[in-house]
């Protein structure tokens, strides 16, 4: 079990959205590339994901910061750095784009450490605990993340079953366009329903209900979590304090 | 109406109970007294209403599916009407159809423990009584697993086992066995003994694999109570089974229900339920049985057929669940090095146990799901899935079987005729997902034979129906390969198999087996095994009498008439004579199925003459 696995799943959650709230008021860069390598270690020695794995967990944040860096260095007002033709990179654009593509990064690379090293069922159970969360919505969401894990197959029966009938293309392979993909659609959205209606009747033949319940297995809340809080805000504090220190006086420009 | 108190003795108190749902279907008025521990089979044609009355026990109708209910039902001590289904959850254990659907949580203690977390049991008390609970459904070394590693038979143990962990006093069981093979099904008859046995529970059941659910034991494997619904939903019936058996028997298999064999032996051949004499009345029957004409390839008479469909080294398989990725390692394949070829005129039957790849294979051989290995060659196939309603893409059922034809007035000549022949025709502005299992399964055959193609791949076609619509659909393959197409199906039910199949492919462990014929299949224990198939006491007395398959068809065939099925088109008697398929032939000029010939009402009034009337 990794350190981060051992965790309290509630306040795993709620750090994250402590870093994520604080991200969202930092425009330093330098803090935030900070926050970012020391997000990637969290996740490589925290939760323990492999390298390969860490590495394509970052490319759709890595593609939506890149993005957002580009939009802002090419239509931000400013001190012009590159200019020609019709494109004009600022210096402001530059900052405020790496600041707002850091951000991303930062709290994906936390979602990522956090959904690495909590179980879904540790997670409902213990928001149920430590955070009130209603069982019945804890356990219809945990039935339902375990439908969802079989959506897949089930969609490529339906397609199969459909494309059966489909006229052939001039490769020889059936062709059908977006009409019947909606069918195939609609035919997976039945299914579903009349799935989950099922799994909701086993819920509650099970007895789930708003009552009072017992728990087998709690998941612990202990000294650990709180040293795991503490450590968590008092190395944010550092961060934003050496990030204040060592600013360029007026700020980056 | 009994006070809470007065009711002590009875686990089960309905009175007087009549539930409507809103689609129009219902069930009642039903009167049942359970005591502690009585064990209840529920019987009655599809329609009837069995599994809403089973729902109506635990309060799923009304306070789940929606229905105008009257009367009162009482399970230990408690109004249903006034609980609902969580409420009930301490003394009422549900086991249903669905092992996909049944088993909620990842971890199996979790699913099994869940139902006492929620009575607020002392976790100290669960755990011994999650692995108490495993062991009586047999399922001990499932503990720790994930649910979703596990087959459809090890699911509905969990399942079994999540119901029975709070000790309920009433156990309900609605065909828990339908999906399962014959190692599910053995699994499930074991926890269902050792459950019962361990809890004491009073139990009502409703399953349309009685055979297989009873194994050796027979009808004595079976509860001892049973109580026959009519088909609008009535108590027709409530007492031992073997005295239900005798006076009911002989309607209800003209209703089309299912029935153990030995009930169905004796309302259609006469003599009591497993007295003496069957064995030599079923011997009888089988060599004075008319041999059927022209079904299938018998080798000696006609010239080598037409290959229409033909696999090489075929290797089939798709990705793990939930990772169909293009980046990923290729798929392990569930089927490897498939040689087979489909003939003209051929009915070839696909057994094998669950997973073993009979889907998977179906799907390539169609061309859906691209060879890992291999090759197919051959004509475009038709197929039609497990579950019809996958299929539906058409908004009335007119439009569904117009589905990738090209509009026209030929078009809808043809869909006109396909209608008709499949007994559609009264159905054709109606919303396709709202008919019956029975009617969608017969529409997603229209829908697939109006393309005329040369070969037709059928995945579990008779599953879910009851006997007449299993008759029809048998029937409707059997047509088609008289008609000159090779037929393809896979089935779980060996008597099926033996009734139409020319040939059978046995797959296990990950390859093709065996190419026999079904007498072949039925007198090899070894393959059977390697099927997950058990057959029946009437198929082991007919292989060791019957000379060759085609004689134990003939007997089959022979016994289903007697019993009013026959294989015959479904809307035979309202099709236009062979306007679509000038190759079939008129059904009803056939020797051996005189009774049954015609229309299906026809069928249910021609009962066999030494069958006293019930």
């Amino acid at each position: 079990m990794t350190p981060l696995e051992a965790r309290n799943p509630t306040v795993k959650l709620l750090l994250l959205v402590a870093v994520s709230l604080v991200t969202l008021a930092l425009l330093d860069p330098a803090t935030l590339v900070l926050l970012y390598l020391l997000g990637l270690a969290a996740a490589r020695w925290g939760a323990g994901v492999g390298p390969r794995r860490l590495l394509l967990a970052q490319v759709p944040f890595w593609s939506f910061g890149v993005g957002v860096l580009l939009v802002n260095a090419l239509s931000r007002p400013g001190e012009a750095l590159v200019a020609g033709g019709p494109f004009r990179v600022t210096h402001e654009g530059l900052v405020v784009g790496a600041a707002l593509a850091l951000r991303g990064l930062v709290i994906g690379v936390g979602t990522v450490a956090f959904l690495a090293s909590t179980p879904p069922r540790d997670l409902m159970v213990s928001l149920t605990r430590h955070a009130r969360l209603s069982p019945r919505y804890a356990y219809a969401l945990l039935a339902g993340h375990r439908m969802l894990a079989g959506l897949p197959r089930q969609w490529a029966t339906i397609r199969a079953a459909q494309r059966v009938r489909a006229p052939l293309g001039r490769d020889g392979r059936p062709r059908d366009g977006w009409r019947a993909w909606a069918r195939s659609a609609f035919a997976l959205l039945v299914a579903s329903i009349r799935a989950s209606e099922r799994v909701a009747l086993a819920l509650e033949s099970r007895g789930l209900s708003a009552g009072p319940r017992s728990v087998w297995r709690p998941v612990p809340l202990g000294a650990g979590d709180a040293a795991l809080a503490g450590g968590v805000v008092g190395v944010l504090a550092l961060v934003l304090a050496a990030g204040a220190v060592l600013a360029p006086a007026g700020g980056w420009w | 109406m009994l006070a809470e108190g007065g009711a002590a003795g009875a686990v089960l108190q309905v009175t007087g109970l009549e539930a409507v749902l809103d689609g129009g279907a219902g069930v009642g008025p039903v009167d049942l007294r359970l005591a502690p521990g009585e064990q209840v089979l529920v019987l009655g044609p599809s329609g009837a209403g069995k599994s809403t009355l089973l729902r109506c026990l635990h309060g799923a109708v009304p306070h789940a599916v929606p229905a105008r209910v009257s009367g009162e039902v009482v399970v230990a001590g408690r109004a249903v009407a006034e609980h609902g289904v969580a409420a009930l959850a301490d003394v009422v254990g549900v086991l249903a159809q669905d092992p996909e659907t049944g088993v909620c949580l990842s971890d199996v203690a979790d699913e099994v423990a869940f139902p006492l977390e929620n009575l607020g049991t002392p976790p100290a008390a669960i755990g011994p009584a999650v692995a108490a609970a495993l062991g009586a459904a047999g399922a001990a070394h499932l503990a720790g697993r994930r649910t979703d590693a596990l087959s459809g038979g090890e699911l509905q143990r969990v399942a079994l086992a999540a119901a029975v962990v709070a000790r309920p006093r009433l156990l309900l069981l609605d065909e828990p066995t339908s999906l399962l093979d014959a190692d599910g099904v053995a699994a499930v008859r074991a926890a269902l003994a050792a459950a019962r046995e361990s809890t004491g529970a009073a139990c009502v059941l409703v399953e349309h694999r009685l055979d297989a659910l009873a194994g050796d034991a027979g009808v004595a494997g079976l509860p001892g109570r049973w109580v026959v619904l009519s088909a609008d939903g009535r108590v027709t019936h409530d007492g031992p089974a073997a005295q239900v058996a005798r006076d009911a028997g002989p309607e209800l298999l003209a209703r089309g229900c299912w029935l153990p064999e030995d009930v169905e032996l004796a309302a259609a051949l006469g003599g009591a339920v497993a007295g003496p004499g069957l064995r030599d009345r079923v011997l009888a029957l089988a060599s004075t049985a008319p041999p059927a004409r022209g079904a299938g390839c018998d080798g000696v008479t006609g010239p080598r057929r037409e290959v229409l469909l033909a696999a090489r080294g075929l290797a089939v398989g798709r990705g793990p669940r939930g990772r169909r990725g293009r980046r990923g390692p290729a798929p392990e394949p569930v089927l490897r090095g498939v040689d087979l070829e489909l003939r003209a005129g051929e009915v070839v039957a696909l057994v094998g146990a669950n997973g073993a790849g009979k889907s998977t294979l179906l799907t390539s051989l169609a061309g859906l799901l691209p060879p890992l290995a291999g090759t197919v060659a051959g004509v475009r196939p038709g197929l039609v899935v497990q579950n019809p309603e996958h299929q539906l893409a058409g908004r009335t059922v007119a439009a569904e079987v117009a589905v990738g034809l090209p509009p026209g007035p030929a078009t809808d000549a043809r869909v006109a005729a396909a209608l008709a022949r499949f007994g559609l025709a009264g159905l054709a502005d109606r919303d396709p997902h709202r008919l019956s299992g029975g009617e969608q399964r017969r529409l997603s055959l229209a829908a697939m034979l109006v393309h005329d193609r040369p070969v037709l791949l059928a995945d579990e076609p008779t599953f879910g129906l009851d006997r007449h619509g299993t008759a029809a659909v048998l029937g409707v393959l059997a047509d088609e390969a008289r008609a000159g197409r090779a037929v393809l199906l896979t089935c779980h039910d060996l008597r099926a198999v033996a009734s139409v199949a020319d040939r059978v492919l046995v797959i296990a462990d990950g390859r093709l087996v065996a190419d026999v014929d079904p007498l072949g299949l039925v007198r090899d224990p070894r393959l059977l095994d390697a099927a997950r198939l058990r057959p029946s006491r009437l198929l082991r007395w007919l292989a060791v009498a019957v000379a060759d398959a085609g004689r134990l068809r003939d007997a089959l065939a022979a016994l289903d008439a007697r019993g009013g099925f026959a294989a015959r088109d479904p809307g035979a008697a309202r099709a236009t004579p062979a306007a679509a398929d000038p190759g079939v032939a008129p059904v009803a000029g056939e020797p051996g199925v005189a009774p049954a010939a015609g229309a299906p009402g026809a069928a249910l009034a021609a009962g066999p003459a030494e069958v006293p009337a019930p």
